[in-house]
């Protein structure tokens, strides 16, 4: 063989070989040593950690929306409380709270904090923060959330003072939504200027290559931050973290596919952390046409889909088996499995399709995007609807087509992923209630409209309760909706950190409270 | 079979070397009879796979998912439950046809247009290689990238887009052969006797063409297959559940530590096939310049 031919098809194999193993860091590689930089050596703080994340795009706490954008503000900024796992409100610049009997007045006492440039916090700083998310004129992504809001107003300048509308029994969970981090009244270019009162302040950015933290000494939480310096990281692929963290570049990545998660399970000198979550994938059939107005479609959807094989395969059985509600099992209290889930039975499907009208099998596209295990999910689903002779066409899209233009709210047949949520409510008021913003299935339901609101806005557990139960009965036996499974969240951080706290949104995890392991 | 006269075409077949004899010096050396075996056999897959296949390709055995290799599933399950085997093999169906349909349509099509733009020359001739060249200053997997943003991905898009990156190589290739035949005496005699264009391309010239042709097919064919797999690598080409190779690669990339077999039969096999058809293209090149 001629020399120049052996050249070639090496190359052609070791191109090939590239391509299988491959993913790729965005920007210089991270250099390895950016730890232990001259801090303030009289602390017990140490080291530098160091946070593989996806590029931020929106710093302004108002639009900030995914992992990366939500984990730098809530190292450079604080909320008034946060949500724990266990969805309970705990204390943060709001040390205490009270409600008025009538559930209408909420008054937060606030800490002694300062900003970062040295001036100290006081109510007018809360009550402009709020102003300025629920403010209809500025058509803020919160406009929506605290439009139940009567007034806010300073008590002094330690007490902060809320006044609802209606009664509302989440709205401390409302009040420690990703967007309302506190920031100093009358801020300006808050996507550039980041001012806050949190555990560490910004040293040095540069965009979609690192962003650059080191701890505030004068943070109000005793003992925190853990570490002297933070630093983000980012990268465009997942893969490309976590193989940064196995070679050493970075000490902590979360949010991975479960096969990425898998692998560093075995890995000796990383701790690999997984919680279930409330978040899941929702596959959903327009209600509001053909095939999907017709009821016997919408069942033999759910007849021929065996979730239990989609959790196990698609899912690899972490996180939690679905049952077509978003009212999952970490929601104690409000889950129930007092309806039976059918179990799989494709015959039956098939003749409820033939009895819809369409003997010859149905032919739909199912729109999916290209992220998560989504793809996987599409594919699985559709060896498994050809049984009951419906044929799908899986249109698999990068998440800027499937959202772009709203495209998934037409689409007859899609596949959604929704995040994890402290509250069930969330999802009836914003994906299933008649007309709701983004109720992709176009589905309308008189009956559990009424469960939806009644559970909404009482102030009884119980009867919430009961009322989710029935929700839950309703859309196991006529919802257009499929949940397979509930998604598991996935960390991974070096042996040398301790004390991570995994939560099930990653951005909001406490990374002020992890130190190095002595 | 008698013939009655003798014709111009057949100086051009018998210029060409018998089936027996092309075999006889493909099988030669051990490198070019290794590619065309590999070739054949995998030809061989894409025509009768479907038929040697012991599972449905996009069958999925849930029960059985992310085994490794074993009689019961030679080269294992993936993370769904399908056997890799059967889906390499029947995956070889759709890489070979979708790249040996595409370059055999981008070699007629570029030959066409090299032979008649070298033949007449002129301004037409100079327009259409400037841009051709230009086209040629991209590497092909950009173009094939920007063209499927447009148009979208399908079997059909990933077709069109092999012929519109593979025409303008062909027929450059084929215009620098013609510019050095343009000028020989048998053409100059064709002219004189008044033979029409298409009889001068297509009986005079072709014929001097055709080794180079065949070589640059071969190779566009290697490409090709290449450029599919690439794009299926990349999620523009060839959608979900196909067993298309390069999609194979990408989708088990994340499971590379957890179902290593699913990633690298599918690696393997574009690499054998490429390598293959590289190492027959240079067995034909032999044969070839043996005949001049």
């Amino acid at each position: 063989m001629p020399i120049h031919s052996l050249i070639r098809t090496s190359l052609v194999v070791i191109i090939v070989l590239l391509i299988a193993g491959c993913g790729g860091a965005t920007g210089t590689p991270p250099p390895s040593s950016v730890t232990t930089a001259a801090t303030n050596a009289s602390t017990a703080r140490q080291g530098t950690l160091r946070v593989a994340f996806d590029i931020p795009a929106k710093l302004d706490p108002a639009f900030a929306s995914s992992d990366s954008e939500i984990a730098i503000l809530n190292a450079v900024y604080d909320y008034l409380l946060d949500i724990d796992s266990a969805s309970k409100p705990q204390p943060r610049l709001a040390t205490k709270w009270e409600t008025s009997g009538d559930g209408l007045t909420y008054t937060f006492t606030l800490a002694n904090a300062t900003f970062h440039d040295g001036s100290a916090l006081t109510a007018k700083d809360v009550v402009w923060t709020f102003d300025r998310l629920r403010d209809p004129a500025a058509k803020l992504p919160t406009s929506d959330l605290y439009s139940n809001i009567a007034s806010i107003a300073a008590n002094g300048d330690q007490q902060v003072v809320f006044k609802l509308k209606q009664t509302n029994p989440f709205f401390l969970f409302d009040l420690s939504d990703n967007h309302a981090l506190v920031l100093k009244a009358n801020a300006s270019d808050l996507g550039t200027k980041l001012n806050g009162t949190g555990p560490f302040k910004v040293t040095s950015y540069s965009p979609e290559n690192r962003i650059e933290l080191a701890a505030n000494e004068k943070y109000f939480i005793k003992d925190r931050p853990g570490v002297a310096n933070l630093t983000f990281i980012f990268f465009k692929e997942q893969q490309a973290s976590v193989n940064a963290l196995r070679g050493g570049q970075v000490d902590l990545v979360m949010r991975m596919p479960s096969a990425l998660f898998k692998q560093l399970q075995s890995d000796s000198s990383l701790q690999a952390v997984q919680i279930p979550t409330n978040g899941f994938d929702l596959v959903r059939l327009r209600a509001d046409r053909k095939p999907g107005n017709d009821p016997r479609v919408i069942k033999a959807f759910k007849l021929a889909t065996d979730r239990k094989a989609i959790f196990d395969n698609v899912a690899l059985g972490f996180g939690a088996l679905g049952r077509d509600s978003p009212i999952g099992p970490l929601f104690k209290s409000f889950y129930s499995e007092d309806t039976p889930l059918p179990a799989r039975d494709a015959k039956q499907a098939k003749q409820l399709i033939a009895d819809a009208g369409y003997p010859n099998g149905l032919k739909l596209d199912l729109h999916v995007p290209d992220s998560g295990d989504r793809p996987d999910l599409a594919v699985a689903l559709k060896e498994q609807w050809k049984d009951a002779g419906i044929d799908v066409n899986p249109i698999v899209e990068p998440e800027s087509v499937y959202y772009g233009n709203n495209g998934w709210l037409d689409v007859d047949l899609g596949i959604t992923g929704w995040g994890s949520r402290p509250t069930p409510q969330f999802y009836l008021d914003v994906m299933l209630v008649t007309g709701a913003k983004w109720n992709e299935a176009h589905w309308s339901d008189a009956e559990f409209d009424k469960l939806a609101k009644q559970a909404g806005t009482t102030l009884d557990d119980s009867e919430r309760a009961k009322a989710y139960k029935d929700i839950q009965r309703i859309l196991i036996e006529r919802g257009p909706v499929i949940v397979p499974y509930f998604f598991a969240q996935f960390g991974a951080i070096k042996k040398t950190f301790t004390n991570f706290n995994l939560q099930a949104f990653a951005g909001r995890t406490d990374l002020a409270a992890i130190r190095m392991t002595k | 079979m008698k013939r009655s006269r003798w014709t111009a075409a057949d100086t051009a077949v018998s210029r060409l070397p018998s089936a027996v004899r092309t075999l006889r010096i493909l099988f030669a050396g051990p490198a070019s009879a290794f590619g065309t075996t590999v070739v054949v056999v995998f030809l061989l897959l894409a025509v009768f796979g479907s038929f040697v296949t012991p599972y449905g390709d996009t069958q999925q055995i849930s029960s059985e998912a992310r085994e490794p290799p074993s009689a019961k599933h030679l080269f294992g399950t993936d993370r769904l439950g399908r056997d890799v085997f059967s889906r390499v093999i029947v995956g070889a169906r759709d890489i070979l046809s979708l790249a040996g349909v595409g370059s055999l349509v981008a070699v007629a099509l570029g030959t066409l247009i090299g032979l008649f733009s070298a033949y007449r020359g002129g301004w037409l001739d100079e327009i259409l290689f400037r841009f051709f060249d230009s086209i040629l200053a991209l590497p092909s997997l950009l173009i094939a990238l920007l063209l499927l943003g447009t148009v979208g991905p399908s079997r059909e898009s990933v077709l069109l887009v092999i012929v519109i990156v593979y025409v303008p190589i062909v027929a450059r290739v084929v215009r620098s052969v013609v510019l050095a035949t343009k000028p020989k005496a048998f053409i100059e005699s064709a002219r004189t006797r008044g033979e029409s264009l298409a009889y001068i391309l297509f009986r005079e010239i072709l014929p001097s063409v055709l080794p180079t042709l065949a070589v640059e097919a071969a190779l566009r064919f290697s490409y090709a297959i290449f450029l599919v797999a690439s794009l299926g690598f990349l999620g523009v080409g060839v959608q979900p559940p196909s067993p298309d190779w390069g999609l194979m690669v990408k989708e088990n990339r994340d499971y590379g530590a957890l179902t290593p077999w699913a990633l690298y039969f599918p690696v393997a096999a574009i690499s054998l096939v490429v390598i293959g058809v590289n190492l027959m293209a240079d067995g034909i090149k032999r044969v070839l310049s043996d005949e001049r």
